[in-house]
């Protein structure tokens, strides 16, 4: 706070007007808030607050700018008070933290300056959306209306505005409750959505943070209210003002774009056409200051916070220095043009604001007062035409500073980004530190007024200065031509808005140009064109002949009847003498084609320690903006937002359909779904302006990468614009309709944000595949390439442990194939046990498994494990490991096959007991198969088992090859007792033990031959066995022993196995299993 | 194909449409059912398919008309089948079809009468076909054959849709045996459990209200599963009931029950006539019986392993193979007449000597634990009566009927 006194103090003047200016904006958001909070100020608390703070705002002001002043104490009052009220602590809180996020994003955003580009980008989009602020007296009835949240969506649509007066200051309060509105516009869904939307793209980002912040505040109150209806509402009108601001921005095409925005904002505001015709009025004020100032903090923060580079918060520092003055005489100058918009617009206005608040803040202030006032319509009116024609002035002036930047920045968006963004953030810095000054106390106390005056009042000063500031830059010359431009193209945006406001003879003065009209009546993709082709300017005069083409083929068009008819959409671009390339220039250009303004700044790790601050800085530039959106910054980030969005949708759609199709489902109230689409748009356009912006504080990281993504995908974003991307992307939003809460909205979002939707989609739905995909955002999820999801193992450890995965496998924990490899062999000779070399074996199965190693060596371990759990008597491991041979076999790795279709054969015999499952076994086998001694092995193991022949079976035993005797021996007692059973009931009178034991195999072949004892040990063993089984041996006179069949026959019975547990699964017995194995 | 104008495709696909739509709405399942029927290569539905080739947008014709669009989700995808099926493209033909049926599937389960009933038998026996065809285009692809899988899970939807109270009922026997069919073409038997089980357990079957011809398939399909699980008696039960109700002209079909009958029968002790086995063409018998008669355990071995493939795929080699025992059964007997045609006092005391020596001539070589054993098993599973002396390696018969007759019932096990 104190630095952003300081350097309030340090810009005091000039950032004085930059804040009255933002003020302004702040006020005309306030009024818009004020509309909206007026419904929702429903809660008298609120209303009250806002009214003392506007109150206190208005004294401020005046103490500042008188003319802020005046407007907003008549005016602004109501609206500050609900404002106030919901900004008063968000302002405060947010004021104090923008203003120290300020002072230090301000360097930054020096540093950013290209980020400063996105950030224009967003600025543009924020100062689209306070177009729609500046609309928002329409916007606000409408959202008011709709909803104590409508308020708040006004809110939200003067977050934009808003936003960079609450960067500034107390413009956090608006823009927090901006933010939450428009997270609630554009999200219909809820705050997220609200910031999606709001958050156009930086913007958004922005309000995100700030509607994080101020969310705590506001959200309890307006966020939910908000997000309902109003977001819907918000997002709709915020769109159709984002389009007709565009449009305007655009120059010509947006003059043409303004009045379909100003007709759209008519149609809006009709039903309150006080409120409209106050709004309008607002709106444009709003839209120059906001515009002008507000955007200039905006983006210097983003900038810099996007762009940590020195050398831009250097400029910055110098652009602020030089902004304030710059802002001084940009206002002045702006303020002729601004004063013939003014005039144009309003006379009456004008001397009114001229009463008010000579600096065209003052008008903002009116203008926002008149927002504000909106009850007071009447007066609104007046005070709108007087803010109008102030504003117009102060658009000019900011205007021309945005122009440049804007114009510049959208034909040359890099050098009029960074040039904008430098403004913006001097602008900003200005406004914050003014407002950190100025505004802290008034932002305590007024949090909604303060900050709107203040940010009037500093957008004033911001405003020259970042005339200045642009001056100073190389790019600023350009951009101040440019800004003239631009200037025009706000007067024409406020000229619609006037129109709409009803007052559209002053509005069609003020534009002069007949642009109203026109932009009333131009298609859609002709704004989009004309938004192209000016995002290509590299710089002012670029966009001059930029413009001058533009209105030529206007002009052409409409006499030819092929404006409405042509295909904008695939219009080729005239070309663009060059009037200056610079490296700025062709960055500026390369981020508005991208519609993330800057990729390099998002993808910077700095990105994300700034983004902290950057999403403050953006929220201010976005309140600044929105502030602003009265001053020519707001009309460069108006102009960058509009390029942006269009060049980030061109290809999926232009901002303006998205604003349209907002509108549309705004005005159908078909809040969730267009307003998720629009929200989403927003955020894309958010992501891709401002990919700076975008980075939060929360999800700096997220957010950084997103933005990154956003400027990697720029690029691609053309490809990813076609329809059936589009489509696509919609029906990859769909699966998450269903999703709850923030995260279905986000997601919604998302996904239509295009490809930083998609990247965010990732993140939001897997976190852990999010980094996989960063550098492959471009692939949807149903896309998803498992080959590159496939973990490549780096672990040397050739022992490793084997531990059931519950989560993605981390690639320093999986074993290489050579490191498996060496594994195998070690288990392979391992002295120790079964349960040692079946962990590790299982240990090496997974690593291959996660790996997807499906070789030989994969058969190899398969195979070693299954003989081991063979020879451990392990038949569940065994089926594993079978089952997978089975289809390792198949797909043609080699191994011993024979030997373990013979062990499956053996198996389907002795343990499955199901005969069709043999029979089919055994029609598999090849003739080559059964010339196989083991598989012939198997095959008389089973003739010799289904006729029950025990001599063969226990002779097969006995030569039995591999391990085919460890099968059998699970056999084996079931076919001594099958066996004995037999006997005893067939012999008589008796059976010599000695005989049984031999042909039940208790004797080997070796021990007969070689020692009498083993033999007789066999004789024992048999000798129990048969005892142990019920059989009644008996002793003849021989001496030798003899099994009583007659007896035995009626006795025999299979005891109950020794090692029977109670679970039935004798493998699971430890104790014996492990004297089994080891 | 011969040329066709648009106009007179359009007209044949419109009087398709027509009759299809007058069929649903009539309820006249008779008139639908050839309508359904793909595979059938009727002369309307070929020269329906050849007039969608050229009249490209049926779908619009269906679409404009509110008459066809109700069952549009029947018809366009029929539509798009049966042009599939013509130029032979079996699984989109199938494909289509499914989707089809699926569709008319939904409309059925609405329909309280049975009236369909014939159409839900063309489509159960087309959808199998059709995914036979379509397995079939697959794996000669060299993809992975799956669509009779399909249909097999589509076929119990359709079960599902039919097994329970109401008209409807007397459905599911037919669909049923589409589903035998696939389960045993799959190989997945073990499927038709459930499905088994269903009919024979729910009271709502009263199995002789079912049409003859699903009967005889249902016996013949599960006197076939009997088999694989040996239960002979069960098997020989099934499938006389079958062999009893078969059509007594569909020569086929009395084959194919008697290929598994006449194992089931040999293993009871019951032997065919050799007229019966010439008359259906089961030769593969002809000798395992031979075998029987003589007690000649080569010639039965040799049977079995020259018709190996045949009965392994039929699986009934496990049958067959048990018929050894029947055989040592025969030769010892044959033996002991001998023995009591010279000696009618000793003739009850086999030496085994003897018997080794018979099996050598038979060229079986076995030693005489072997013989010993196969002896013992012999008493064991009752086909001798009598006992073995281990000392005097003789064995005893009873005097009194040593060889009893199984007479249909099985060996002991």
């Amino acid at each position: 706070m104190a630095e952003n006194r300081n350097d309030d103090a340090a810009a005091a003047v000039e950032s004085h007007s930059l804040k009255h200016q933002i003020l302004e904006a702040g006020q005309v958001h306030v009024s818009a808030y004020g509309h909206s909070y007026f419904s929702p100020s429903t809660t008298g608390a609120k209303t009250a607050a806002w009214s003392t703070y506007r109150t206190a705002n208005g004294s401020t002001e005046n103490g500042f700018a008188s003319n802020s002043g005046y407007h907003h104490v008549q005016q602004t009052e109501v609206s500050r008070d609900v404002q106030s009220g919901l900004t008063s602590a968000t302002n405060s809180s947010t004021l104090s933290t923008l203003g120290a996020a300020n002072g230090l994003q301000e360097p930054c955003a020096y540093a950013s300056y290209p980020t400063s580009a996105d950030p224009h980008g967003y600025e543009n989009t924020a100062y689209a959306n306070y177009p729609a602020y500046g609309y928002p007296p329409q916007t606000n009835p409408s959202y008011p209306p709709a909803q104590q949240v409508g308020s708040y969506p006004t809110s939200g649509a003067p977050p934009y505005r808003s936003h960079p007066s609450f960067q500034i200051t107390s413009s956090y309060g608006p823009s927090t409750s901006y933010s939450s509105t428009h997270y609630n516009a554009a999200a219909d869904y809820q705050t997220t959505g609200g910031y999606q939307s709001s958050g156009y793209d930086n913007q958004t980002n922005m309000w995100y943070d700030y509607g994080n912040y101020q969310y705590p505040n506001y959200p309890s109150d307006s966020v939910g209210a908000h997000n309902s209806s109003t977001a819907a509402v918000t997002q709709l009108q915020y769109q159709p003002h984002y389009q007709q601001w565009a449009n305007d921005y655009s120059q010509n095409a947006s003059d043409v774009s303004c009045a379909p925005g100003t007709e759209n904002m008519s149609v809006t505001t009709i039903s309150t056409p006080n409120c409209a015709v106050p709004g309008i009025s607002s709106g444009y004020p709003c839209y120059p200051a906001s515009g002008s100032q507000p955007p200039p903090p905006g983006t210097t923060s983003w900038r810099p916070s996007s762009s940590s580079s020195e050398i831009h918060s250097v400029q910055v520092q110098q652009a602020s220095s030089a902004i304030v003055d710059n802002h001084d005489d940009s206002w002045k100058v702006g303020t002729p043009g601004l004063q013939t918009n003014n005039l144009c617009q309003m006379p009456t206005s004008y001397q009114q604001p001229s009463d008010s608040n000579l600096i065209s803040h003052e008008t903002f202030e009116n203008r926002q007062r008149t927002l504000c006032p909106q009850t007071p319509y009447p007066q609104y009116p007046s005070a709108h035409q007087a803010p109008n024609p102030q504003y117009p002035s102060a658009h000019q002036a900011p205007n021309p500073q945005y122009p440049s930047g804007h114009q510049e920045p959208n034909p040359q968006y890099p050098s009029s980004n960074q040039a904008s963004n430098l403004q913006f953030t001097t602008a900003r810095q200005a406004p914050n530190l003014q407002f950190p000054t100025s505004h802290q106390p008034p932002n305590l106390q007024f949090p909604m007024a303060h900050q709107v005056s203040q940010t009037f009042q500093s957008p004033s000063q911001t405003g020259p200065t970042f005339q200045q500031i642009l001056e100073l830059l190389p790019l600023w010359p350009s951009a101040c031509p440019k800004t003239e431009k631009d200037t025009s193209a706000p007067d024409v945006a406020s000229k619609p808005a006037y129109i709409s406001v009803s007052i559209p003879k002053s509005n069609k003065v003020s534009h002069g140009a007949a642009e109203t009209p026109m932009t009333v009546m131009f298609p859609k993709s002709f704004c989009a064109y004309v938004e192209r082709a000016l995002a290509r300017c590299k710089d002012d005069a670029d966009k001059v002949a930029c413009q001058n083409i533009l209105k030529e083929m206007t002009s052409k068009a409409r006499a030819d009847g092929t404006l409405f008819t042509r295909n904008w959409d695939i219009e080729p671009l005239f070309f663009i003498p060059n009037t200056s390339v610079d490296s700025l220039n062709k960055d500026n250009q390369q981020s508005t084609v991208i519609g993330s303004s800057q990729p390099k700044y998002k993808k910077s790790p700095s990105k994300r320690g700034k983004s902290r601050w950057e999403p403050i800085a953006e929220e201010k530039l976005a309140e600044k903006i929105a502030s602003v959106s009265q001053d020519p910054v707001k009309d460069a980030s108006w102009d960058r937002l509009r390029e942006r969005e269009k060049i980030a949708l061109s290809g999926k759609q232009d901002v303006k359909d998205c604003n349209f199709s907002d509108i549309k489902f705004f005005s159908s109230q078909q809040q969730a779904l267009p307003s998720k689409n629009a929200q989403k748009q927003v955020k894309k356009q958010r992501l891709n302006n401002g990919t700076n912006a975008v980075e939060n504080d929360d999800a700096s990281s997220e957010s950084d990468r997103e933005q990154g993504l956003g400027a990697y995908y720029s690029g691609a974003i053309a490809l990813a614009n076609s329809p059936e991307e589009r489509k696509r992307r919609e029906n990859r939003s769909k699966r998450f309709d269903k999703g709850h809460g923030h995260r279905g909205e986000i997601k919604y979002f998302r996904p239509k944000g295009g490809i930083g939707a998609g990247n965010l989609h990732r993140r939001t739905s897997s976190p852990l595949l999010n980094k996989n995909y960063e550098d492959g955002y471009s692939r949807a999820v149903e896309d998803m390439d498992w080959d590159s999801l496939t973990v490549k193992g780096t672990c040397q450890e050739i022992e490793k442990r084997y531990l059931r995965l519950t989560s993605a496998p981390d690639p320093t924990t999986v074993r290489p194939e050579e490191v498996l490899e060496k594994a195998l062999f070690m288990v392979q000779n391992s002295q120790k046990n079964y349960f040692y070399k079946c962990d590790q074996l299982k240990s090496i199965r997974q690593d291959l498994t996660v790996q997807r190693i499906r070789n030989e060596l994969t058969v190899k371990v398969y195979e070693t494990h299954a003989r081991l759990a063979l020879e451990a008597g392990d038949v569940p491991e065994y089926n594993q490991c079978q089952s997978q041979l089975k289809s390792l076999y198949a797909e043609g790795n080699k191994g011993c096959y024979m030997e373990f279709s013979a062990y499956n054969l053996l198996c389907a015999i002795l343990h499955s007991n199901n005969n069709r499952d043999l029979v089919a076994s055994m029609a598999r086998l090849s003739a080559e198969a059964k010339k196989d001694d083991a598989v012939k092995h198997a095959l008389a193991v089973r003739a010799a088992v289904t006729s029950g022949n025990y001599i063969l079976f226990f002779r097969l035993y006995k030569t039995a090859p591999n391990l085919n005797t460890c099968l059998m021996d699970l056999y084996v007692e079931k076919m001594r007792f099958e066996a004995v059973r037999c006997m005893s009931r067939s012999y008589r009178p008796t059976v010599p033990v000695a005989f049984v034991a031999q042909v039940l195999g208790f004797t080997s072949n070796a021990a007969m031959e070689v020692s009498e004892e083993k033999d007789t040990d066999g004789l024992e063993e048999c000798d129990e066995w048969l005892r142990a089984h019920g059989a009644s041996i008996i002793v003849d006179s021989n001496g030798e022993k003899q099994l009583d069949t007659k007896v035995s026959s009626s006795s025999l019975y299979m005891p109950e196995p020794d090692d029977a547990v109670a679970h039935g699964d004798t493998s699971l017995a430890v104790n014996d299993f492990l004297t089994r194995t080891s | 194909m011969a040329y066709l104008s648009m106009g007179e495709a359009h007209r044949r696909i419109t009087e398709y449409l027509n009759r299809f739509s007058d069929a649903v709405s009539s309820l006249d399942g008779a008139s639908l059912k050839p309508l359904l029927a793909v595979s059938s290569n009727s002369p309307h539905l070929l020269s329906l398919a050849d007039s969608l080739n050229i009249f490209q947008d049926a779908s619009r014709l269906i679409k404009q008309s509110d008459k066809y669009s109700q069952i549009g989700d029947v018809l366009l995808p029929l539509l798009r089948s049966l042009q599939s099926f013509r130029i032979r493209r079996f699984v989109d033909a199938y494909i289509a079809y499914e989707k089809s049926s699926n569709a008319f599937l939904q409309e059925f389960r609405n329909w309280e009468s049975a009236w369909a009933m014939e159409a839900v038998y063309v489509i159960a026996y087309e959808i199998r076909v059709l995914a036979e065809r379509a397995d079939r285009e697959l794996a000669s692809s060299g993809k992975i054959p799956e669509k009779l899988k399909g249909a097999g899970s589509f076929l119990m939807k359709v079960f599902g849709a039919l097994a329970g109270k109401g008209p409807k009922r007397v459905g599911a026997l037919y669909v049923t045996c589409q589903l035998f069919k696939v389960y045993f073409k799959l190989g997945t038997v073990h499927l038709c459990r459930s499905v088994i089980r269903s009919i024979e357990t729910a009271r709502i079957f009263d199995f002789e209200e079912f049409p003859i011809r699903d009967k005889v398939t249902y016996m013949y399909y599960t006197g076939r599963l009997e088999v694989f699980n040996e239960n002979f008696l069960a098997a020989d039960q099934k499938l006389t009931y079958a062999l009893k109700h078969c059509n007594p002209q569909s020569e086929a079909n009395i084959r194919m029950i008697l290929k598994y009958l006449v194992p089931v029968k040999l293993s009871i002790g019951i032997l065919p006539t050799k007229w019966l086995l010439e008359k259906y063409n089961l030769v593969e018998y002809t000798d395992v019986v031979h075998a029987l008669k003589r007690g000649d355990l080569r010639l039965l071995r040799h049977a079995l392993q020259e018709h190996e493939d045949r009965f392994l795929r039929s699986g009934v080699y496990l049958v067959l193979e048990k018929l050894e025992l029947q055989v040592y059964q025969r030769l010892v007997k044959k033996i002991y007449i001998i023995q009591k045609q010279r000696d009618p006092s000793k003739a009850h005391q086999v030496k085994l000597e003897v018997i080794v020596k018979a099996l050598k001539w038979l060229e079986m070589d076995m030693d005489v634990d072997e013989v010993e054993c196969i002896m013992a098993i012999l008493i064991y599973k009752n086909l001798m009566k009598g006992y073995f002396a281990h000392k005097s390696k003789v064995v005893v018969l009873s005097k009194q009927d040593p060889f009893p007759k199984l007479n249909g019932k099985p060996v002991n096990s």
